[in-house]
């Protein structure tokens, strides 16, 4: 069976869980425990090991939807995922007290998935907190890699439509790369 | 700064200043795209029959109108347009934070030059993207976002945007005008990166995008 690993990054509280229950067909395998970090994400409960859901592209293909937890601690994870990932969905709260910091800590994390075109940024409770605006979050990319264009999206992970678009603008672009991204950079 | 109020009635004003006789949103997308590019703040406003009128304030990239973009009237009937001077400590002409510029942007710019090029894109040029719009806050079609990935990747022209992702021509050319209309497009004169070539039958069927999109029923 073909299959397609899509990984949820991003700090504590960004939405990664609510955006794999919005895409999954399956009941999401969840792994939440109590939160004892209160101060960094107000809510009962966070992802300690890896959130789990799935999209059936009939019988033969699927993509699977793995959640990293946000907490830093439990980063041990994160090596094995980013071999296996074909893409990945970096989530950024807009409330978060430093957003873009936070996206380029994890964009380090994941830098080959990242040089491989293979992510899009969802910023979202831009409803919670406006933030930086989308522009702010383009520049500091293009200070880290100027020959790629990274797609910068508000979304809101509660939202299936939304996220729907987000995997498939991430699709899309993991695919046009892989058919351009050489030839652009000989060209120049 | 002593400029006057100027009140444009429709088509004399564009043909006197020697542009082909525009309608409704190309007149409009022409009136925006020189604001845009003034030295000096000024505001916009735009009278259509039968809804009331859209102001925009471009200082703070934002504009107001009662009517949603969901229903964008691509045939509305413009009456009139005025641009009024202002100035960085001037009020905001509506309330803020209003809606985003760039929603109104993106219809202007699919809705407008009749699927033909924009007035101010020369011809023979390639295109590539420089940011991606927000495309979870504008309403578009799968192939709308297909074609944004090859531009986000790649310079292509018109045609072989076109071509790369079977698109109409003029379907291809209305994104090009709104991205432009955007400023989100640079721009070269250069050859081509490299011959493209139409996607084939079997390429289409290996592409994740293809089936993802047909499994999620878009
Ligand atoms: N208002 C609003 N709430 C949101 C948005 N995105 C997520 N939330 C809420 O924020 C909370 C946190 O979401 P989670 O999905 O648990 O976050 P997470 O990224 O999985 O967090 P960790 O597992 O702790 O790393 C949930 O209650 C969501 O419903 C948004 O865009 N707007
Ligand atoms: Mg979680």
């Amino acid at each position: 069976m073909a299959e397609h690993v899509i990984l949820f990054t991003g700090p504590m509280g960004a939405g990664k869980t609510t955006a794999i229950e919005s895409l999954s067909e399956i009941e999401v395998v969840r792994t939440e425990a109590n939160n004892s970090e209160r101060h960094i994400a107000d809510k009962p409960t966070t992802t300690v090991a890896l959130d789990y859901g799935e999209i059936l592209i009939g019988a033969e293909e699927k993509v699977r939807l793995y959640g990293i937890p946000g907490q830093k601690r439990f980063d041990f994870m994160w090596a094995i995922l980013k071999k296996r990932a074909k893409g990945m969905i970096l989530l950024v709260n807009s409330d978060a007290p430093d957003p873009i910091e936070e996206m380029l800590s994890f964009i380090e994390e994941f830098r080959e998935l990242y040089d491989r075109g293979g992510v899009v940024i969802g910023v979202s409770r831009a409803d919670v907190v406006a933030g930086p605006t989308l522009g702010d979050y383009s520049d500091a990319l293009e200070r880290t890699n100027p020959d790629m264009v990274i797609p910068v999206f508000t979304v809101d992970p509660r939202n299936r439509d939304q996220m729907e678009n987000v995997l498939l603008a991430l699709i899309a672009n993991i695919e046009m790369r892989a058919m351009f991204g050489m030839m652009t950079t000989e060209a120049v | 700064m002593a400029v006057e109020v100027n009140q444009v009635a429709g088509e004399p004003a564009s043909v006197s200043m020697g542009f082909p006789v525009t309608v409704g949103w190309t007149h409009a997308a022409m009136a925006v795209y020189s604001v845009l590019r003034l030295n000096t703040p000024v505001n916009l406003k735009m009278h259509i029959e039968m809804h009331s009128p859209l102001l925009i304030d471009f200082r703070h990239h934002a504009f107001s109108w009662s009517t949603p973009l969901e229903i964008f009237p691509v045939d509305a009937v413009h009456t009139g347009l005025e641009t009024e001077p202002t100035s960085d400590a001037a009020p905001p002409l509506f309330e803020l934070p209003g809606q985003d510029l760039d929603g109104l942007l993106w219809e202007m710019g699919i809705n407008s030059f009749g699927g033909a090029p924009a007035y101010w894109l020369p011809p023979d040029e390639r295109y590539r993207l420089t940011r991606w719009p927000n495309l979870t806050q504008h309403r578009h079609t799968m192939q709308q976002m297909q074609m944004m990935a090859v531009l986000g990747n790649t310079f292509v022209s018109t045609s072989e945007l076109a071509k790369l992702t079977g698109a109409d021509e003029s379907d291809a050319q209305r994104l090009i005008n709104a991205l432009s209309l955007m400023r989100i497009l640079t721009r070269t004169s250069a050859a081509p990166a490299a011959v493209v070539v139409a996607p084939t039958a079997a390429t289409k069927r290996q592409s994740l995008f293809g089936r993802l999109r047909k499994r999620l029923g878009r």
